[in-house]
């Protein structure tokens, strides 16, 4: 009974190369010892590099492997994508950060890689175990690399705080998965949406949903479920709250999407009013809690739970075209906020780091290229046209008016006004408050490389939107086959 | 071709004197402009000869400039006999004006700038008398009056400079109001606001009602008062006139150019452009000949007791242009245009050489302060002869063609207020006469009254200012003569062809040619003999009878002399309230309510949330898991109460 | 039958009240050993169901492994555990509240419960029955084959572990002398044993 073969692996190809780079790494870690890790880094870069192209090569053709726990398809090829992206970067922009603050160990590329390899195995998950499997391995990693810099209090505070918050919600998301395994009988996706498909469903089975969306909202830092977020975003240090911003929210968004819309479409009306209520919770918090933050890190842990809050407007459509908006939201998020903490990693006065919001004051007359850029990302995170981020909010929001949920449109609406606030006056801080002493130069080539590419996308989105556009398209046109 | 050069040439001057007047400097500026003016001057004679004469009217499409859903407005020059006497006179008095300007304004600090408004005024007026729908007639409409408002103000360090300029603007603006409420109506009536589609419907629409503030009313009679409002604005009419008095802050070129010649001529324009609409609404004609004849009359009186120069020869505009509505009214629409050219003359004349006059005594426009000058300066006092002649009507000046052919018109009309305006006109051209002849015998006759200092400066006005005055001068004398026959005369219905409509039964020219009795059309000129006569006894023989007489009827005088108090009512009627509403608003609708409650108010509960928002964040892990269980719990609660329940 | 239902009701109880007792014990030791003691009736209910050998991998597992070495990390950490339950009173009425209303909503949820119709075509039949194969080796069957997925990602999950507590634990101290077996077996014998050879008759 040859139950794994060659085929039935091969979708998971892009997975198995980033967990085998992962172990290479670590044994060439360890024998080269603390001085291999900017080799290991750049290596690491290379094998998620690799790994991309790999994913791309192989295409967004559905292909379920493992005996069904694992799927491959055009929505998962995007969400890869993004999340390899955002891996990669993170990496690249934590290695002169980790040198300066003593805590470059070359563990560090290779916990991204494994926790990478936890996302990208969440964007194919096909079955209840899988998702669950893969959402620990990726938490696993990220409570270690939050607590990374383990001489400071805060630091390892955030960790243990993510990873005691973080056992809760997985809690919660265990006991859904038993209460839908429970009613269903079964723990695979194609099997459940099979069962039902004329969207009969218990109230059992609907607590079961609820309770996993808990487990899930918590990933995706979503209100009310968000409390670990400005705390874990201030003590970690800088490039893993970056990496945490994108990557793992990218990957639980698309776990998110899959575990709905996949086996529970036809019940849409039913999830639909969850992921109202915190699609409306995180935005109001997102834009309220926000203004009241001195510090520049805390204000980007409630941008992204608002952020959050409007991808999920899409998600609350649940049609093809807020998928869809899901999809490119993430994507110029994913840019909006590398770019930004890019940034927050050039606020280093006199060897240290700086994180006041108030520390960029003036920072158009001492590095005006840099305020350009944050002025850039501000504005399309307060989503001014025709910036990116307009963009994306106009998506979500059509989705949700073609899909009758006006109130969610204008809640959306009134939030990014408010939310405008407080990423503008960074922008007057910038250029129009004295400044307040000048951040320490060079930045160094690789993060002036991220700054340029990221504002680019930024601002010309508007002038070639076809390849996100389409891209994003197909990979929303995946979960509705037919 | 031409006429498009003669229209756009004032632009070009103006964009070449505003912006790079510092490039070019005065002399360049100067150069340009009134070059440019008098090729467009020549080259409007040409369209003249070819539209007017050889009957070429023609409309040349520029391009689209609205084109959304059902409204569709072209940029277009719409050329025919009306436009192209307008093209002629608004040219050839803005050239003359242009030229005097160097001398007038030598001693300006900022001639360019200057030059740039007469030009771009010019420009404005131009694209207003050759537009081809109502929106373009609104731009040249709105742009005239920006002019005003920036020429008026054009010495913007007086106060009261500042304050008659913001006033024209403002009560332009009310009459603007009603005009474009007109230019709605017609939409909603005709559903396009081009000319030609609008004059072939107007037959139509007669007798059609529509609904206006809850009324059923006539759509037409409705229509046609609405622009009639933005016509009494543009042309100072009775009620909306206070502005062109205090008009009289400008620099005189402008007072001659603007506030005499062409911009509250617009008015007159306007209706006469119209006509096939205003003929179909006989009420509303009836509304132009009841306000035209009372402002004659009423603007004349005020005219008899100011001493401001520039003041008595304001309200003898807004006189004349009273006469120019009534014409209108009694549908002798070309009359009115015919008076309109005239009085361009030797209205502009006047002013100039009110100019000439004040630029001699050293800028004094009090004419209590002046006299004795006659023989200082010869050649304004013989213009100024010429322009009080032809405006009080004297036979062979070309006033009394025009004025006459009005008067005859209003009597032949045969109507109730074809009467009264006919009776008011009489009235009117004796005070005309009068307060010219007061105003001619106060400045250059008697004993000097100006200071020995300024008495020594008397000087004549350079030749410079004194050609456009001859020119000027000439056209006083002639244009009447010349134009008679062709405006209002045997040959206007081939000369006008279809650029004026007058149904049968209007036709007061007409039926003033068949003959009126011989002392309607001799009672005027007896009048304006008599009016000049009464000012010779009263200024010049008896210099104590005017005061003997003003203490007689002191309440009367007091009251022509204060203008009707127009300014004071409309101060406590609109003005005040209006400040203390504004204010009020303000202070209290807006600080204290919109604020309070909106921006600030909104603002403040912002901060507060987020305040109570970041509080929420302890830092207890406790408090974390206890939000995530009550998030479970609302939701797991949300659900079973639906199911449930 | 009768046995059976009367043993698993008492092991369930057992097993909920020691859970009861572990947060509500006021030692720390007797919370562990209350641990200890729900394990084993959690092991006794799997013998019940008839799977062994979980039941033996949760005593070695979590009895003889976990549970002692947290008895271990109890008792070496001197952690003031009155000091962490300071407050525990104060939140006790809107904890017990939550906790109540979170029950009762389960407890409706059973209440309502109804199997999917069709579940009878989709659930997993065990493979072999089970009184061909012994319960490892089924489990085994399943586990390298059917789930070999989840498997190796869950070893993954453990080396991750090992990786964190490597990294947030291990520290290089300076002036510590480590054993260096390798250096000890392949010392030579010049470096560590001088043969001197003494004249007779003088001393060193």
């Amino acid at each position: 009974m040859p139950v794994v073969s060659v085929p039935t692996i091969l979708p998971a190809l892009p997975e198995i190369l980033t967990v085998c780079s992962a172990m290479a790494l670590l044994m060439l870690g360890v024998f080269r010892g603390e001085g291999s890790t900017r080799l290991v880094s750049w290596l690491a870069v290379l094998a998620l590099v690799l790994v991309l192209a790999v994913a791309l090569a192989r295409g967004g053709d559905r292909q379920i492997g493992l005996n069904g726990m694992f799927i491959t398809d055009g929505f998962a090829l995007f969400m890869k994508v993004l999340v390899l992206i955002g891996s990669a970067v993170s990496i690249v922009m934590a290695m002169a950060y980790n040198e300066r603050e003593r805590i470059a160990r070359f563990e560090f590329p290779v916990l991204v890689l494994l926790a990478t390899t936890g996302m990208l195995m969440m964007i194919s998950a096909n079955d209840l175990i899988s998702l669950y499997i893969g959402l620990e391995l990726q938490s696993l990693a990220l409570y270690v690399v939050a607590a990374f810099k383990r001489d400071s209090a805060q630091s390892t505070e955030a960790g243990l705080k993510y990873f005691v918050l973080g056992a809760l919600s997985s809690g919660m998301l265990l006991y859904g998965c038993s209460l839908v395994y429970g009613f269903a009988g079964t723990t695979n996706f194609a099997g459940l949406a099979a069962m039902f498909a004329e969207g009969n469903a218990s109230i059992g089975l609907i607590i079961g949903i609820v309770f996993v969306s808990v487990g899930l909202a918590f990933k995706v830092s979503a209100v009310p479920f968000h409390m670990w977020t400005p705390d874990v975003y201030e003590g970690a240090p800088t490039p893993v709250t970056a990496f945490f911003s994108v990557a793992p929210k990218i990957a639980a968004m698309a776990l998110f999407i899959r575990f709905l819309v996949e086996p529970f479409g036809a019940l849409t009306a039913e999830w639909r009013q969850i992921i109202w209520f915190i699609s409306v919770a995180s935005m109001l918090l997102g834009a309220f809690a926000a203004i009241n933050q001195r510090n520049i890190k805390r204000l980007m842990a409630y941008s992204s739970i608002g952020h959050v809050g409007y991808a999920l407007i899409g998600l609350a459509a649940g049609t093809e075209t807020g998928i869809q908006g899901v999809l490119i939201y993430m994507a110029i998020y994913l840019f909006m906020n590398l770019g930004t903490f890019t940034v927050i990693l050039c606020m280093r006065r006199d060897g240290r780091m700086v994180e006041a919001i108030d520390d960029l004051s003036g920072l158009a007359k001492t590095q005006p290229a840099l305020a350009l850029a944050l002025g850039i990302f501000m504005f399309s995170m307060a989503g001014i046209p025709p910036l990116a981020g307009f963009f994306s909010k106009v998506w979500v929001f059509l989705a949700a008016i073609h899909a009758g949920l006006y109130v969610l449109a204008v809640i959306g609406v009134v939030t990014s006004v408010v939310g405008a606030f407080y990423y503008i006056r960074i922008v007057k801080l910038m250029y129009f408050d004295e400044a307040k002493g000048v951040f320490d130069r060079p930045i160094g080539a690789e993060m002036q490389a991220i700054l340029v590419v990221s504002s680019v996308v930024i601002m010309l989105f508007f002038v070639i939107p076809g390849p996100l556009l389409t891209s994003a398209e197909l990979a929303a046109a995946a979960l509705f086959p037919g | 071709m031409l006429a498009i050069i003669a229209v756009f040439l004032p632009l070009a001057a103006a964009i070449l004197a505003g912006l790079f007047g510092r490039q070019i400097g005065d002399r360049g500026a100067q150069l340009v402009t009134c070059g440019a003016l008098c090729a467009s001057a020549v080259l409007s004679v040409f369209v003249f000869y070819d539209v007017a004469v050889l009957g070429h009217g023609r409309i040349i499409d520029l391009f689209t400039w609205i084109d959304t859903g059902e409204l569709q407005v072209r940029w277009a020059l719409r050329l025919d006999t009306l436009s192209a006497v307008m093209l002629l006179v608004v040219t050839l008095v803005s050239a003359m004006v242009h030229i005097y300007s160097v001398g007038y304004m030598a001693h300006d600090s900022s001639i360019p700038r200057f030059m740039a408004y007469l030009s771009f005024f010019t420009f404005f007026m131009l694209m207003l008398v050759t537009s081809d729908n109502f929106v373009q007639l609104f731009f040249g409409w709105e742009g005239v009056g920006l002019c005003s408002y920036l020429l008026v103000g054009f010495w913007y360090d007086r106060p009261t400079a500042n304050a008659a300029a913001i006033k024209a603007f403002v009560v332009n603006r009310v009459g603007d109001f009603g005009f474009s409420l007109g230019i709605f109506a017609v939409f909603l009536i005709f559903g396009t606001l081009q000319f030609d589609p609008v004059f072939a419907g107007a037959a139509d629409m007669a007798g059609n009602t529509i609904n206006f503030l809850g009324w059923q009313v006539d759509a037409l009679t409705v229509t046609c008062i609405l622009l009639f409002i933005g016509a009494m604005g543009k042309s100072a009419q009775l009620g909306l006139h206070t502005w062109l008095p205090d008009a009289m802050e400008g620099p005189t070129p402008v007072s001659a150019l603007i506030h005499a010649a062409t911009m509250v001529t617009a008015g007159v324009f306007m209706v006469a452009r119209l006509s096939p609409l205003f003929e179909y609404a006989p009420t509303a004609l009836a509304v132009v000949v009841v306000i035209g004849g009372t402002t004659a009359m009423f603007a004349a009186t005020i005219g008899m007791a100011q001493n401001d120069i520039k003041r008595v020869i304001a309200y003898s505009t807004c006189s004349q242009l009273g006469y120019m509505f009534f014409a209108a009214g009694v549908s002798a629409y070309s009359a009115a245009i015919f008076h309109l050219m005239t009085h361009a003359f030797f209205k502009a004349l006047l002013f100039l050489g009110a100019g000439s006059v004040i630029h001699a005594m050293s800028g004094e426009q009090d004419m209590r302060k002046m006299g004795g000058i006659w023989r200082r300066v010869p050649c304004t006092y013989a213009v100024m002869w010429i322009g009080s002649l032809a405006l009080a009507g004297i036979p062979y000046f070309s006033g009394y063609f025009s004025k006459d052919t009005i008067i005859e018109a209003a009597w032949a009309a045969g109507t109730g207020v074809g009467t009264y305006a006919y009776w008011l006109g009489v009235f009117a051209a004796f005070i005309t006469a009068f307060y010219s002849w007061r105003l001619l015998i106060m400045t250059f006759h008697g004993s000097p009254r100006a200071d020995h200092e300024v008495m020594h400066h008397v000087h004549e006005s350079p030749g410079v200012m004194l050609i456009p005055l001859f020119v000027l001068a000439a056209g006083a004398v002639f244009a009447g003569a010349i134009g008679y026959e062709a405006f209002v005369g045997e040959g206007r219905a081939a000369f006008w062809r279809d650029s004026i409509l007058v149904l049968a039964d209007h036709d007061s020219l007409g039926r003033a040619h068949e003959g009126v009795p011989e002392i309607v059309s001799l009672l005027p000129l007896i009048a304006a003999v008599a009016g000049i006569a009464t000012a010779y006894v009263f200024y010049m023989l008896r210099p104590a009878l005017p005061d003997l007489v003003t203490q007689r009827i002191h309440a009367l005088y007091l009251l022509v002399l204060n203008k009707y108090y127009f300014d004071e009512l409309y101060d406590r009627l609109l003005v005040r309230p209006a400040m203390a509403l504004g204010f009020g608003l303000w202070k209290q609708g807006d600080g204290a309510t919109i604020d309070g409650l909106g921006p600030d108010g909104l603002s403040a509960v912002t901060r507060d949330l987020s305040v109570r928002a970041s509080r929420l964040q302890t830092g207890y892990l406790y408090h974390y898991a206890f939000a995530i269980l009550i998030g479970v719990v609302i939701l797991v609660s949300w659900y079973l109460v639906r199911v449930v329940g | 039958m009768i046995i059976q239902a009367v043993c698993f009701y008492v092991f369930a109880a057992v097993a909920v009240a020691s859970g009861v007792m572990v947060i509500s014990a006021r030692n720390p030791v007797h919370s562990v050993l209350f641990l200890i003691l729900a394990f084993f009736n959690a092991a006794a209910l799997f013998v019940l169901l008839g799977a062994e050998f979980l039941a033996m991998i949760l005593v070695i597992v979590y009895v003889g492994a976990v549970a002692v070495l947290f008895l271990f990390v109890v008792m070496m950490l001197d952690i003031n555990f009155v000091e962490l339950r300071h407050g525990f009173l104060q939140y006790l009425p809107i904890g017990a509240l939550i906790g109540f209303i979170l029950f009762a909503e389960l407890v409706l949820v059973i209440g309502y419960w109804a199997l999917a119709p069709n579940i009878a075509s989709v659930l997993a039949a065990p493979l072999p029955a089970t009184a061909q194969v012994t319960n490892t080796q089924a489990l085994g069957d399943l586990l390298y084959t059917r789930y070999i997925y989840a498997f190796q990602a869950s070893g993954i999950v453990l080396l991750i572990a090992m990786i964190g507590a490597i990294v947030l634990t291990l520290r290089a101290r300076a002036g510590v002398r480590r054993q260096d077996s390798s250096a000890q077996v392949y010392r030579p014998r010049a470096a560590s044993v001088e043969i001197v050879k003494i004249e007779v008759g003088k001393g060193v």
